[in-house]
């Protein structure tokens, strides 16, 4: 066993948080927080690029795609130390859409994708979840019927988390009905200004923006489709694995605890909080817990790096993580007592207001990129090998 | 960074658990209960030919100086198998008085703690069990070139079979804390120590140890007189984390006991791993242990890299004290009605690895030491 950092890790570390120190200045927060739901601004796209000529984005790709078959190690704390500092990465597009694109792409869509992706001037939005359903993806109804040249899509996705600015849509589709649920479905890769393609708003709690997307008579190529016909479920299954686990879920479930640690020792009136025993105790209780999401993630690091597919940790991250976020969201609300309840724009509220949002935005760690009630069926069959029950 | 075993560790680990899967069948477990053994000689003896009460301890004395990993990973193994014998009462000792004793004290004690003809106990809690070192009261002082001890210590783990106990005293009378505080090794045969044997939840090995002026040579102290109190808490962090391994180890075999029973077992028909409620139920166990596995095996490392683990050790053994007996009482829930029953095994592991999470600091004085290290403590 081995919990420790190569001298070149913390090497590399030191020069990520030298760069974020550079590069995330007041003028750069003042942007993400004018540009929210409404797409990048001039200082982020400028961010993207240094970060880009960094060799920073997808650095554990290999040569060919752009990476530099670098240490997972090292793409680990460029995770954790990006989400640290709350920069508006679109991480997600990096440990998902590009590998799956690299594994199943033609040679046509890597050439056109990985450069792209890694230069921020392509961003996948995930069209998944329909109306009808999120959980039981793989029932899916969004059509693609095969032409002549070309495949017309018709339905809806939901919750398609930054439609309004992607250039495009990663976009599961039925292409066969009569098939087994599983074994119909494909994967297209859609522009976004493509005709007949709708972005309405939805609204979240928190004041973030998510979006219904409408597809009407959508025609698109045949070379728009990733892998083969009627593979798309697996395409996407493994590529939503991988981004179930790695630094940057793990650091979105910890850093509210981090920042209210950093509150409670930092700031007059968490010092005052902690006077309280017990405050104190509750709050050690969340410690010893963020650093078991920690250790999850250095586990399935670990096996990933070893060759070994881990048959269910990276789904026991997934269940720990996003319900210790909801438990210290409680928790943390039960210190702050009313403080916790005020919004940005007052002056009494600690963080400028972020306690609230994160408290009612919690609940869609446990649901979001597979509910933490399948996570727990996957634990339970593929860890334990139990039977499969009557569904 | 790689968290998994190295080759090694899993060596050691495999070795450990197929010689204790053979050696310390449950048949011998309960011999050593039911007949009031306290431990098996033999086995004690067997251990010791493998060279594992040496594990950590310097050559010259018969030891292997491998990584504190190592150890930990055996009393893993030690907790998987339930193993009756005075292991971690004489480890934690050994292990003390080879970090703080003197070449003669090291000399006249190792190797005879490394060949097994030697158990070791440590005496620290009294009234209260409290963790901290200002719970130690037991009355220390000096006349002439020894010691004289008067007191009461409680929870003395292996002490009705060990040759010597290592005693944490406060030798100087109006110090607190940390300050004045001794550690000295006091011969069980001593005149004017008693013992009272407590019965315990497990059926192991217990004492309430009272002393009544006991006389000990200046030349039984560790290190300096007075200046124990750094070692005393290492001592406590050594024993805590061995502990923890103990009981990673057993509630591992538990669940998986249980998984195992999910499979088998039919109720309506089909069995009873195929309901999703009992799935959900498995799916917490195993990430409950293994969380405990994490936090322990981290702590493991970073006490073999010599670095400081006071946050781990807390951390890793507030999380077990109670995400194992959860874990484990889930474990009773899936098997129902046979949990209760003492003919059959899964209770061995379960009342004691239970018992294990009530000693050495419960989850409660452990995050106080967590609450302490991550600066949240008002000055």
């Amino acid at each position: 066993m081995d919990f420790g950092y190569h001298e070149e890790n913390e090497i590399f570390r030191q020069k990520i948080k030298d760069f974020l120190k550079e590069n995330i200045t007041r003028e750069f927060r003042a942007e993400v927080r004018e540009m929210q739901g409404k797409g990048m601004g001039p200082l982020t796209k400028e961010l993207i690029l240094k970060i880009g000529d960094m060799g920073w984005i997808g650095m554990s790709w290999p040569e060919e795609y752009g990476g530099r078959n670098a240490d997972r190690i090292d793409q680990y704390i460029f995770e954790e130390e990006f989400v640290r500092a709350r920069v508006p990465l679109n991480i997600g597009n990096f440990i998902e859409q590009a590998p799956a694109i690299m594994a199943s792409g033609s040679e046509e869509q890597k050439k056109y994708f990985i450069p792209r992706l890694v230069r921020g001037e392509i961003t996948f939005a995930l069209g998944y979840s329909e109306p009808s359903g999120g959980t039981d993806l793989a029932s899916l109804k969004t059509r693609a019927v095969e032409g002549h040249n070309d495949y017309v899509i018709n339905g809806q996705k939901t919750f398609t988390s930054g439609a309004e600015t992607a250039s495009h849509i990663y976009l599961m589709t039925r292409t066969d009905p009569d098939k087994p649920k599983h074994e119909g479905i494909s994967i297209f890769l859609v522009p976004m200004d493509t005709p007949g393609i709708t972005v309405r708003p939805q609204w979240t709690l928190s004041g973030g923006r998510t979006n219904e997307v409408f597809f009407d008579d959508v025609k698109v190529p045949k070379t728009t489709m990733l892998g083969n016909k009627n593979d798309g479920w697996y395409i996407g299954s493994k590529a939503l694995n991988l981004g179930r686990a790695g630094a940057m879920r793990y650091y979105t479930y910890v850093s509210l605890f981090e920042e209210t640690l950093y509150f409670a020792r930092s700031n007059p009136l968490g010092v005052e909080l902690m006077a309280d025993e017990i405050a104190r105790d509750k709050m050690a209780e969340l410690y010893c817990e963020a650093q078991v999401a920690r250790l999850f993630t250095l586990r399935s690091l670990s096996m990933v790096r070893r060759g070994i597919a881990p048959p269910y940790e990276i789904s026991s991250e997934k269940v720990w993580g996003p319900e210790f976020l909801v438990k210290s969201t409680e928790v943390i609300s039960q210190i702050l007592g009313p403080y916790n309840q005020l919004w940005e724009g007052s002056d009494l509220a600690p963080h400028r207001g972020s306690f609230p949002k994160r408290y009612v935005s919690a609940m869609v760690s446990t649901f979001g990129h597979g509910s933490t009630q399948v996570m727990r069926d996957a634990i339970a069959r593929r860890g334990l090998d139990l039977p499969r029950g009557p569904v | 960074m790689d968290t998994l075993l190295n080759e090694d560790e899993a060596l050691l680990r495999d070795q450990a658990r197929a010689f204790l899967t053979k050696e310390s069948p449950t048949a011998l477990v309960r011999e050593v209960e039911s007949e009031n053994k306290d431990y098996d000689p033999s086995l004690w003896k067997k251990t010791a030919e493998l060279g594992w009460l040496g594990i950590t301890l310097p050559e010259e004395y018969g030891g292997t100086p491998v990584p504190f990993s190592h150890l930990g990973l055996l009393f893993e193994e030690m907790g998987r198998g339930i193993a009756p014998i005075p292991i971690h009462p004489t480890m934690v000792a050994a292990l003390t008085i080879n970090k703080s004793g003197t070449e003669q004290q090291k000399q006249s004690i190792l190797p005879a703690v490394i060949s097994g003809d030697k158990i070791l106990s440590w005496a620290w809690f009294e009234r209260g069990g409290d963790i901290d070192l200002s719970s130690v009261q037991l009355e220390a002082i000096v006349e002439g070139d020894h010691l004289v001890l008067s007191g009461t210590k409680l929870f003395v783990d292996g002490y009705h079979h060990a040759d010597q106990c290592l005693v944490v005293c406060r030798s100087l009378a109006d110090s607190e804390g940390n300050e004045g505080i001794s550690l000295v090794l006091v011969d069980t045969n001593s005149k004017g120590l008693s013992s009272d044997r407590l019965p315990t939840m497990a059926g192991d090995i217990q004492d309430a140890v009272s002393f009544d002026s006991v006389r000990v040579p200046l030349s039984n102290v560790l290190g300096e007189v007075h200046n124990g109190g750094a070692a005393a808490v290492s001592l406590l962090e050594t024993a805590v984390i061995l502990n923890c391994s103990m009981i990673v180890g057993a509630s591992h075999k538990a669940i998986e006991m249980t998984f195992s029973y999910a499979k088998d077992r039919e109720a309506f028909g089909q069995p009873i791993g195929s309901f999703q409620a009992i799935q959900h139920m498995c799916a917490n166990m195993v990430t409950w242990v293994d969380g405990a596995t994490m936090l322990t095996h981290e702590a493991l490392w970073k006490i073999s890299e010599g670095l400081p683990a006071t946050i781990e050790i807390a951390s890793a053994k507030a999380f077990c004290n109670e995400r194992c007996p959860a874990a484990l009482r889930e474990g009773n829930q899936i098997h129902a009605g046979i949990a209760q029953i003492k003919e059959y095994d899964l209770q061995l592991w379960y009342r004691r690895s239970a018992a294990w999470c009530m000693r050495l600091g419960t989850s409660i004085q452990h995050r106080r030491i967590v609450a302490r290290e991550i600066g949240i403590v008002p000055s």
